[in-house]
């Protein structure tokens, strides 16, 4: 890089901030998603709003592609660096900044973990909905950029229903706010866009969520079946009877023994299981629930637990948070996917993927949240075998093609980042791109943010596509142009 | 209404396409329109020269019950659209009070909900998958048909409230939700303001789910619904009741016809009959504060005007009657008021005059120069809806 850009970088921030050597930049060389690697130009640790606004408007005025990432839990590359460019990392804007428990708002740096927002409003009987399984770590910037989910999205949505209001350093170093203190601000829904746009149209420094109540009843079970199907057969059951469930989680054979060697959850012996919770007033929970057990029963679980008290509870939901990471018990290394289909071809999609694992030879572990058909296959390789990381690559690849097939998409929560690109064109004509793209453009002409991420192919933005019109008034010299 | 002779009314998302590049080639500005419902929203209409129609966009409405999600044509009505769903035992959770001829185009151009707002949110809040034809007559899709879906910009959310101005919406899918089986809604007395907000924070701040916590006035009073199970619905109107005693409130609980008819009379308040109607949001805990020096400003000048709203979210609608040659004033210190507290009031409906005078938006903020770029590169020609959004968009 650039003696001079660097030099006025360490100048841009307080000391200690600017990160440039080798064995320090090599930390930063990947997210959660490891077999995507690159080392960064150089890596800079603002600890204000200030300081990162002062590194994006040097990076313009270089040229000079950069990168934000949050704690680094990503899975889809979405915080690979540019080789060539900056690492803008937000870990140390870690303050809540103000929280307004009558209004039900809280204000955060994108650092702030998901899990923190939730703990710094329980004692007011609040928290916070969007709950990842990485919920300990995760950035919420790194939320907002992907429009995080987690188990309990069936009811209460993702990080784009919670967010009110952000402040943004756009591309080109201007500090905008999108969204409002209240709701619907007049104008287009820029922040409808920003969020779970990936890093891509600006950095976020600042946040204003919504907080819900808790609910007064939440009631758990866990249901042992013996096969997939007849716990989707319950899933489908239970939809069908009109009850929207605040979670619905499936765990395959598979996933269940990690869990249950990681963290002992006391999981059934069985080849699959479901775990469903409802939450809200406590007259309807109590009614509703009661249906939920008699469902499951019917559809032939051969076990059921009620959990009994939070505790129970939280035993049961800690087997299920802990699958990805337990999966390190079973196989020396795996690959996580993200497809969603409609629920109703889950058996047939499910069918699939087990015919696949047969014809790989690689085992593949299935955990996935039922009610919203969004599945995450687990692909076990040997990454000591040569090839063998690059076979479970293809087996995820084809993975997302049954989901495309099925009517589903390519990602559900972990974003297309680097890892899916390739995989665009085939939800999305060259047209369907075309028009994001325009957003991309608007926000960062200059195509230096987080460059290289979503979009198959690199498009310079001066390019309007189609041939291009003059309007009336402009051909008469009496508007202009924006 | 739009100043136009030109009526295009393609019959399919296609034609409406073409019909778009065409007029878009030939330097012409276009507006979309459902059923028109809320043409006379906004500001001052300048004279375009053709209204693209989506009337006839209105089939077929594919409802997949087994996943809870439903793809509907821009033109098909949302009375239309719920009572299809209804067959299959599922809604469409919005419920709009302008008109129940209103498209599912229109309401999505306008992120327009009601009061079930309360529970179920506003179509950004709900939508999935949306396909539009683009300015210059090519047509795209974002987001899908299936409710977890992160792959892409989310341009069915930025199209929401766009007003025309992006692109022409030709259709949308939706996450839908199981239609309630029952329903009760508790109707309070009448009383002051104070009274009203405290006890509307008190009910939001119950172990509750209601559908809906509407207020009206003046006189004021509040509206409470809860759709669900016949045990829950009933178990819960009686909670609320109990909470309204302890205020010194009377109440009564309606079902059933008496229920459907208290709704409808409320609704009736956003229904076009003349005045002038502007939308507020302000934070919760100011709806008081809000509804008194509304109260304040009409009396100094013995105006007119009724008051409903989305009491706990802050959402509230103000219609100014009698004497508009006062409404003016009224507007701009009520905006100045609520754009003080970080709030926001657009002028609905209202003479030209007044929007003339007071504006349309009001202060829309430090984005309004990234709307115009995002709003140039979608329509690099000015061809949608010229100037019916803030700052000329």
């Amino acid at each position: 890089m650039d003696p001079a850009f660097l030099n006025e970088l360490e100048r841009s921030i307080r000391p200690g901030g600017v990160l440039r050597d080798p064995t320090e930049l090599i930390t930063y060389e990947s997210d959660a998603l490891t077999h995507l690697r690159a080392v960064p130009g150089v890596v800079v640790i603002p600890q204000s709003a200030a300081e990162v606004q002062a590194v994006v408007r040097l990076c313009h005025r270089a040229a000079v592609p950069f990168v934000a990432r949050g704690h680094g839990t990503g899975l889809s590359g979405g915080a690979l660096p540019s080789p060539d460019g900056v690492l803008v990392v937000l870990s140390r804007l870690t303050r809540i900044l103000a929280v307004d428990i009558a209004n039900m708002r809280v204000t955060v740096e994108p650092g702030v973990t998901n899990l923190a927002i939730t703990h710094r409003v329980a004692p007011f009987g609040c928290y916070y909905a969007p709950d990842p399984s990485s919920q300990v770590v995760c950035s919420i910037g790194g939320n907002i950029a992907e429009n995080s989910g987690g188990a309990h999205c069936l009811k209460y949505g993702f990080t784009v229903h919670h967010v009110l209001a952000v402040d943004v350093v756009l591309p080109d170093g201007e500090l905008v706010r999108l969204g409002g203190t209240t709701l619907d601000p007049p104008g287009l829904d820029l922040l409808g866009v920003l969020v779970g746009s990936e890093g891509t149209l600006g950095i976020v420094t600042q946040a204003t969520l919504g907080l819900l109540r808790r609910p007064e009843a939440v009631l758990t079970l866990l249901a042992g079946f013996d096969s997939i199907d007849a716990a989707g057969g319950a899933v489908s059951e239970i939809i069908a009877s009109g009850i929207v469930p605040a979670a619905v989680e499936m765990m395959d054979r598979l996933t269940i023994e990690a869990a249950e060697a990681a963290v002992h959850p006391g999981f059934p012996d069985a080849n699959a299981v479901l775990i469903v919770e409802l939450d809200g007033p406590r007259v309807e929970v109590d009614e509703l629930f009661s249906t939920v057990e008699t469902v499951c029963r019917r559809a032939g679980a051969a076990t059921l637990e009620v959990a009994r008290d939070n505790a129970a509870r939280e035993r049961i939901w800690k087997g299920r948070k802990a699958a990805f990471a337990a999966m390190g018990r079973v196989t020396p290394s795996y690959y996580v996917q993200d497809g969603v289909v409609p629920r109703t071809r889950l058996p047939e999609v499910l069918a699939r993927i087990r015919a696949l694992e047969a014809r790989e030879g690689l085992r593949i572990g299935n955990v996935f949240h039922a009610g919203d058909g969004n599945l995450h296959p687990l692909i076990c390789y040997d990454e000591s075998i040569p090839g063998q990381a690059d076979q479970a690559a293809q087996v995820a690849a084809e993975i997302l093609t049954y989901c495309i097939e099925a009517g589903g998409t390519i990602t559900g929560e972990h974003g297309v980042g680097a890892d899916k690109k390739a995989n665009m064109p085939k939800l999305f004509s060259p047209d369907d791109l075309d028009a994001m793209h325009l957003v991309r453009c608007a926000f960062d002409p200059a195509g230096i943010c987080n460059p290289g991420k979503i979009f198959p192919t690199p498009r310079l933005c001066g390019e309007v596509p189609g041939p291009y019109r003059r309007h009336p008034l402009e051909q008469a010299g009496l508007a202009e142009r924006f | 209404m739009a100043d136009s002779e030109v009526v295009l009314e393609p019959p399919d998302a296609s034609a409406l396409a073409s019909m778009l590049q065409t007029a878009n080639a030939n330097g012409q500005t276009v507006l979309p329109r459902g059923s028109g419902t809320k043409l006379m929203w906004g500001p001052v209409s300048t004279p375009i020269d053709a209204v693209l129609s989506t009337r006839r966009l209105a089939t077929p409405i594919d409802h997949r019950p087994g996943d809870l999600t439903a793809t509907i044509p821009a033109g098909a009505t949302l009375a239309a659209v719920n009572e299809l769903l209804g067959r299959g035992g599922q809604w469409l959770p919005l419920d709009p009070q302008v008109s129940s001829e209103a498209t599912i185009g229109g309401i999505v151009a306008f992120n327009d909900s009601g009061p079930r707002r309360h529970r179920h949110g506003t179509p950004r809040d709900l939508i999935i998958g949306v396909e539009m034809a683009l300015a210059d007559g090519r047509a795209a899709k974002a987001g899908g048909r299936v409710v977890k879906n992160v792959a892409g910009y989310d341009l069915s959310r930025l199209l929401c409230g766009s007003l025309g101005s992006l692109a022409v919406i030709t259709s949308a899918t939706f996450k839908l939700a199981p239609l309630p089986p029952a329903s009760r809604t508790v109707v309070t007395a009448t009383t002051n303001v104070e009274t009203l907000t405290d006890l509307a924070l008190a009910i939001a701040a119950a172990p509750l789910a209601p559908s809906a916590l509407e207020m009206e006035g003046p006189p004021y009073r509040l509206a409470i619904r809860y759709e669900t199970t016949e045990t829950a619905a009933e178990r819960q109107a009686h909670a609320t009741c109990a909470i309204c005693d302890r205020f010194n409130v009377g109440t009564e609980t309606c079902d059933a016809e008496r229920e459907d008819q208290l709704w409808l009379t409320l609704g009736s308040r956003m229904q076009n009959t003349g005045g002038t109607l502007v939308k507020m949001s302000v934070l919760p805990t100011l709806v008081g504060e809000t509804l008194r020096t509304i109260e304040h400003l009409a009396a100094k000048v013995e105006v007119e005007y009724v008051t409903i709203g989305r009491v706990a979210l802050g959402v509230l609608f103000v219609r100014l009657g009698s004497k508009p040659q006062a409404h003016s004033d009224i507007v701009i210190s009520l905006r100045r008021d609520v754009e003080a507290k970080g709030g926001s009031l657009v002028v609905l409906h209202g003479a030209d005059a007044l929007k003339r005078q007071v504006g349309t938006w009001g202060n829309v903020g430090s984005s309004l120069p990234l709307m115009r770029a995002v709003k140039a590169r979608f329509d690099p020609a000015g061809t949608l809806s010229p100037g019916r959004g803030p700052g000329g968009i």
